[in-house]
């Protein structure tokens, strides 16, 4: 792989809360345009993983590159990164003092600069992407938790990112409203766009994923094309982690 | 057939509400005739069988049950500016008049943009200055020391927190810096200011500092002391955003940092317009005593309008007068902090959307 097709290259990286070793001599290589699912029990490190590519964690040992980028203390290189990296929390984490279509044109308008009309332009068009352009003027507070998770889908694509990283983005819904998001990230892996899911999603995985990477206890157990991981999982934690959570 | 509610009259509505059983009848006769004696008893003092103007001050102080409001109609121009000179008194009313009205106008949503509001501030203080001050425009010069009234009360009020309030936002953001030698400075700032007595501050600044200060820096007890009581106010303050940020869930911060916005496009756009939000119900409370306070300035020789109304009544021809005139100096602060409330509850209405 050339670096021109790689999106990020995680190199040998630890990580430590204190003294507590969080992730250990993580590897991972994402090309451009792969969708990866990241899965594994509470705990393993798979939600702090995925923070630590747009640094919202510190990492302590080993290296980073997003987009050819090395992501180090420079701030200026973290803000580059940050612009080209979107990201979906569990949570949804929408500014609740603003409106939807604001949510969505805030950082479009201060970090790229884009004029207001144009950010607004750019903002519905997502809205009606993720098929809620009718909310744009109502505040978080008074839409579903699927529809404010799909805002956050929007917003985040309005920086027009080339990277989106999902963290548990359905963990957090009532059961009815967990496909409604899942058909919005399908689409948009159908659209080629680089993704990093943190997902027990596991029906997602099969759809869409090119590789389904699996975490325990801060290292990555095993990875591998969702056919064969599925259905020939070659580690005892992976067997033991499918059998919960496909054993019923 | 569909049930309908049926409104109750309102002798049914008063029943269950004022007297549902034998307790609730006898408190509701005990303090209604207790209310009704209170108010009966000051209207009839205060405006019934009150003197109103200076002509019928003879009347004033015999048979004793009426207010005499004619001290008010004699005195109210010293209660409202202080020791400024009798003839150029105007230029204080429009200075005041002035002040309070770029506060009016930066309470409307309209103007809550940092280029506006600093543009709006600065011109308010210029045409107070120049008309305070004069010595400028054909305007003779009239010295601080004799500012004072209502017009020094608004004037320290509007100085300290226009002063105080960045500097509280600053204080609170150093506060909470990652770095810990920072955060635990602030905090040590910020608490040996709120221990100390803000009387002791306000002398302090007024008059211990002029001797330490260099010459060449201004040495006017009135900035002084304004810029004394900014800082305390910003101690307290400070810890009032400091609480309101507290009450923001991480996940805002980070989602803004993963949308690539800059910590003081994070802080300005996220975190402050919702941390103000969660303080605002104490941020009016501090607003409200530092009001009230400004009349410490008294200790260093400043009649604001609580001291003004205390040399109103203070010569022989009023000196039994002093209730009214308090009651005067009281109303005036009433409808400032009345004001101040009900700006406080409007907001909350208008935030309470977004809040939900």
């Amino acid at each position: 792989m050339t670096d021109s097709q790689t999106a990020v290259r995680i190199a040998n990286m630890d990580k430590f809360y204190a003294t507590f070793h969080a992730l250990k001599s993580i590897d991972l290589e994402v090309a451009k345009g792969e969708r990866i699912v990241i899965c594994g029990p509470s705990g393993s490190g798979k939600s702090t993983l995925i923070r630590c590519i747009n640094k919202l964690e510190d990492y302590q040992a080993g290296s980073i590159n997003v987009l050819g980028t090395e992501l180090d203390d420079n701030l200026d290189n973290i803000d580059e990164i940050r612009r080209e990296t979107g990201m979906v929390f569990q949570h949804f984490n929408l500014f609740p003092h603003m409106t939807i279509l604001e949510n969505c044109t805030l950082a479009p308008m201060l970090v790229r600069k884009q004029p207001r009309v144009e950010a607004e332009a750019v903002a519905m068009e997502y809205l009606t992407k993720v098929r809620i352009p009718e909310q744009a003027d109502k505040y978080p507070g008074q839409l579903s938790g699927g529809q404010q998770q799909r805002v956050a889908i929007a917003r985040a694509l309005c920086m027009k990112p080339e990277i989106m990283l999902f963290d548990e983005p359905t963990s957090a819904l009532d059961p009815e409203m967990i496909s409604e998001v899942l058909d919005v990230m399908v689409s948009l892996a159908d659209e080629g766009m680089t993704m990093i899911c943190v997902t027990h999603e596991m029906g997602f995985a099969r759809q869409v994923a090119d590789r389904v990477v699996f975490m325990a206890d801060g290292e990555i157990v095993e990875q591998g094309a969702p056919e064969p991981f599925f259905n020939n999982p070659q580690q005892e934690r992976t067997k033991a982690f499918l059998g919960q959570i496909l054993g019923h | 057939m569909a049930k309908t509610y049926a409104k109750p009259g309102i002798l049914e509505q008063l029943r269950a509400d004022y007297f549902s059983n034998k307790l609730d009848a006898a408190m509701t006769l005990v303090f209604g005739t207790l209310v009704i004696w209170v108010v009966w008893n000051l209207l009839g003092w205060g405006i019934i069988h009150a003197v109103w103007t200076q002509e019928n001050r003879e009347m004033c102080g015999h048979g004793g049950d009426g207010a005499c409001w004619a001290v008010i109609d004699a005195r109210w121009r010293l209660i409202l500016f202080g020791l400024y000179p009798f003839e150029e008194q105007w230029r204080s009313a429009i200075a005041c008049i002035a002040i309070i009205t770029v506060g009016i106008l930066s309470c409307v949503p309209a103007f809550w943009h940092g280029k506006k509001l600093a543009a709006l501030w600065i011109t308010g203080f210029a045409i107070y200055y120049v008309l305070m001050r004069g010595g400028v425009f054909g305007l003779s010069e009239v010295s601080v020391q004799d500012w004072g009234g209502l017009s020094l009360t608004i004037f320290v009020f509007a100085a300290v927190t226009l002063l105080g309030m960045p500097t509280a936002i600053i204080f609170a953001l150093l506060r909470r810096s990652d770095l810990p030698w920072i955060s635990r400075t602030m905090g040590l700032i910020i608490d040996s200011i709120r221990s100390l007595p803000l009387l002791s501050i306000m002398f302090t600044f007024a008059v211990v500092l002029p001797f330490v200060l260099p010459s060449w820096l201004p040495t006017e007890k009135l900035y002084l002391v304004v810029i004394g009581y900014a800082l305390f106010f910003a101690c307290y303050q400070a810890e009032i955003i400091r609480g309101g940020m507290q009450a923001l869930s991480a996940g805002q911060e980070e989602a803004a940092k993963a949308l690539g916005m800059s910590y003081w496009q994070r802080i300005s756009y996220i975190v402050l317009p919702q941390a103000f939000r969660n303080a605002l119900p104490p941020t009016i409370n501090q607003l409200v005593i530092t009001f009230k306070e400004t009349s410490l300035v008294v200790i260093i020789g400043f009649f604001e309008v609580l001291a003004s109304g205390n040399a109103a009544y203070g010569n022989s021809d009023w000196n039994f007068a002093h209730i009214e005139v308090y009651s005067f100096v009281g109303l005036i602060y009433f409808i400032f902090v009345f004001s101040l409330s009900r700006y406080g509850a409007y907001l909350e209405r208008r935030l309470a959307v977004a809040t939900r």
